[in-house]
């Protein structure tokens, strides 16, 4: 044990991978399925992305396809759906970002404010439950709530006197819907993250701000927040690595084609026409342009914050 | 600490607390809902709008003899059970593995296989590369198209390999002078040791599996019969597909019409429950799952 912390470049190197190898052979052994899955699952679709170059048919493979360069890109910033496409996901994920994201902490703030530790309880269990329920039950009730006689429509309809129609059915209403049903799914159960930060700030440095004549709010803004802070970054940078990727899954529950031009995303474009309609090379590059603008602002957001806040996820 | 109750205090808390009982009540109408509406008179229910308080006339348990009876739900839910088993074993098995190999520190392997590990959670190959893998595996349309892509993920293996590098390093040492191997360390000395961590990584890979619906959509696409129960349930509930699940059985048109809606209902109950049981005694688990290794996006 002691030889192998000491390493030597060149043959001893080598020799202490042999060494390795032969002291550690159940490890060895063991990362083999570990190494095969990844391969297969993970490593094999990113070298699949070279259909994103090709016009790729699936009975001549990759290695028969014809190669197009950049012609499935430039197909995809030339169609015509294109702009609509990226503002929704931009839109969409952005009022994420906007709105559901601070409302997160508001929430935890709120929540450690309750005095009543059974009050706060009961108030957590109910609200981190939605979480748990699947997205298909989700959508069914929303479904139902927003049809032409459900009673999120009934409600609605009554406090602006318009005239009782499908909500999902109007492309007006798509967004405010996903980010409405999406806080009554996630807004608990995403502050329990900030509800235990909140929880482990020192009660010391509250009791002497108290002495010194701080009241509640001066202290939740100069104690609270300030202390909470790597945690909401470490969220932030999160979600920054995710702007183009919105929750997919839920609009391809609950769009339709009447609602495509405020509800289709790059990821439900991708869906449509590389499962539906089996156009792989196309879609396989719009999904590569969704991946990569991805990391970079995944990396861009890190970078950032490591410089300015000192919290970095990677 | 004591406090002084100033006015703009009392008011701010009533505020918070009426604010708070709103959400509350919020989260449970829905559920509340769905649950009423499932034991309703089908009759008066199709004629209702707007959220039901209490069951429309009397009481009664005909959607769910209708949903239990058929073969499809039973077919739905015994699928479902089984991507669940297999995924919380065999998928918590290789995890734990993963993560006992990454967290070695005298394995040369280790580091180089933890980026391998990591590198997939910065990017990916995406919905299509990844679909085509699967097809030319010749895996589409069997159950294991849904097990077998499903069955590690990075951000378990990170969170299994901080839980085993809080454990000194003498458990295993010891174990080592007595001859034990390393699969035998793993799961006979050290997996017992970090058993909540274990337990957190289950919980969440069931809860996942038991929801999931969209894998299942495109890898599944011609055979009803491997369909876990969240994708049944979306035929009915969203595809509006009721007719499809009661024709099998004799009833008559007008009467399918008439108990479709009840039987949505039934099935949302029927498919929920389990989680919703489960929920309260998984709770405890919630707050160290999250903060365990970081954050899950």
């Amino acid at each position: 044990m002691q030889a192998k912390t000491a390493r030597a470049p060149g043959r001893a190197k080598r020799e202490s991978l042999r060494h390795d190898i032969a002291m550690n052979k159940g490890l060895y052994l063991l990362s083999i399925p570990i190494i095969a899955f990844f391969l297969v699952f993970s490593y094999a679709p990113m070298g699949g992305l070279v259909i994103a170059f090709q016009n790729f048919r699936p009975q001549r493979g990759i290695l028969g396809s014809e190669w197009v360069g950049f012609q499935n890109f430039i197909d995809f910033f030339t169609n015509p759906s294109f702009f609509s496409i990226l503002r929704n996901t931009l839109v969409i994920s952005g009022l994420g970002l906007v709105i559901a994201f601070p409302m997160s902490i508001v929430f935890a703030l709120l929540l450690n404010e309750i005095g009543s530790r059974k009050f706060k309880k009961v108030i957590q269990t109910v609200s981190y439950m939605p979480y748990f329920i699947s997205l298909v039950v989700i959508c069914g009730l929303v479904t139902e709530f927003c049809s032409s006689n459900g009673a999120v429509t009934k409600v609605f309809c009554a406090i602006t006197g318009r005239p009782k129609e499908n909500l999902l059915t109007n492309p007006d209403y798509f967004w405010a819907i996903n980010l409405i049903s999406d806080l009554w799914q996630n807004l608990g159960y995403s502050s329990i993250i900030f509800v235990a930060a909140i929880t482990s700030v020192s009660q010391d440095l509250h009791e002497a701000a108290a002495i010194d004549g701080a009241n509640r709010l001066r202290r939740v803004w100069s104690i609270t927040i300030p202390s909470i802070m790597p945690t909401i970054v470490t969220m932030l940078i999160l979600r920054c690595g995710s702007l183009l990727s919105v929750g997919f899954e839920k609009i391809l529950l609950l769009y339709s084609p009447s609602t495509y031009s405020t509800a289709d995303v790059i990821s439900t474009h991708v869906q449509r026409l590389g499962i539906e309609q089996t156009q792989y090379g196309y879609s396989a590059a719009v999904g590569l342009f969704n991946s990569v603008i991805n990391t970079v602002m995944l990396l861009a957001a890190n970078a950032i914050s490591s410089k300015v806040a000192d919290t970095s996820v990677l | 600490m004591i406090e002084k109750m100033t006015k703009s205090r009392a008011v701010f808390c009533a505020v918070n607390y009426a604010l708070m009982t709103l959400f509350g009540v919020l989260c449970l109408i829905p559920l509340w809902h769905v649950l009423m509406a499932s034991v309703s008179d089908p009759r008066l229910l199709m004629a209702s709008s707007g959220i039901i308080a209490w069951p429309l006339g009397t009481p009664t348990l005909e959607g769910y003899r209708i949903v239990l009876s058929n073969s499809a739900v039973i077919e739905g839910y015994g699928n479902t059970l089984i991507y669940v088993a297999v995924n919380a074993v065999a998928g918590t098995l290789l995890t734990a593995i993963a993560g006992y190999l990454v967290s070695r520190k005298n394995f040369r392997l280790a580091k180089p296989l933890t980026a391998f590990i990591m590198f997939t959670m910065i990017f990916n190959g995406g919905l299509i590369p990844t679909y085509m893998v699967i097809r030319s595996l010749g895996i589409i349309n069997t159950r294991l198209a849904i097990i077998l892509p499903a069955l590690m993920n990075a951000y378990y293996i990170i969170v299994m390999k901080s839980a085993f590098e809080q454990l000194p390093a003498a458990y295993e040492e010891s174990a080592k002078l007595d001859g034990a191997g390393p699969a035998r360390i793993l799961f006979q000395i050290l997996l017992p040791l970090i058993k909540p961590t274990v337990v957190v990584i289950i919980m969440f890979s069931v809860i996942g599996q038991w929801n999931s619906w969209y894998p299942a959509s495109i890898y599944l696409p011609r055979v009803r019969d491997k369909w876990p129960l969240q994708l049944i349930m979306r035929s009915l509930l969203i595809q509006n597909d009721v007719s499809k699940l009661l024709t099998s059985s004799s009833e008559a048109n007008h009467v399918v019409n008439m108990t479709g809606n009840l039987v949505k209902y039934c099935v949302t109950v029927v498919g929920t429950l389990p989680i919703l049981v489960a929920y309260p005694f998984a709770q405890r688990y919630f707050v160290t799952g999250i903060t365990l290794g970081g954050v899950k996006g």
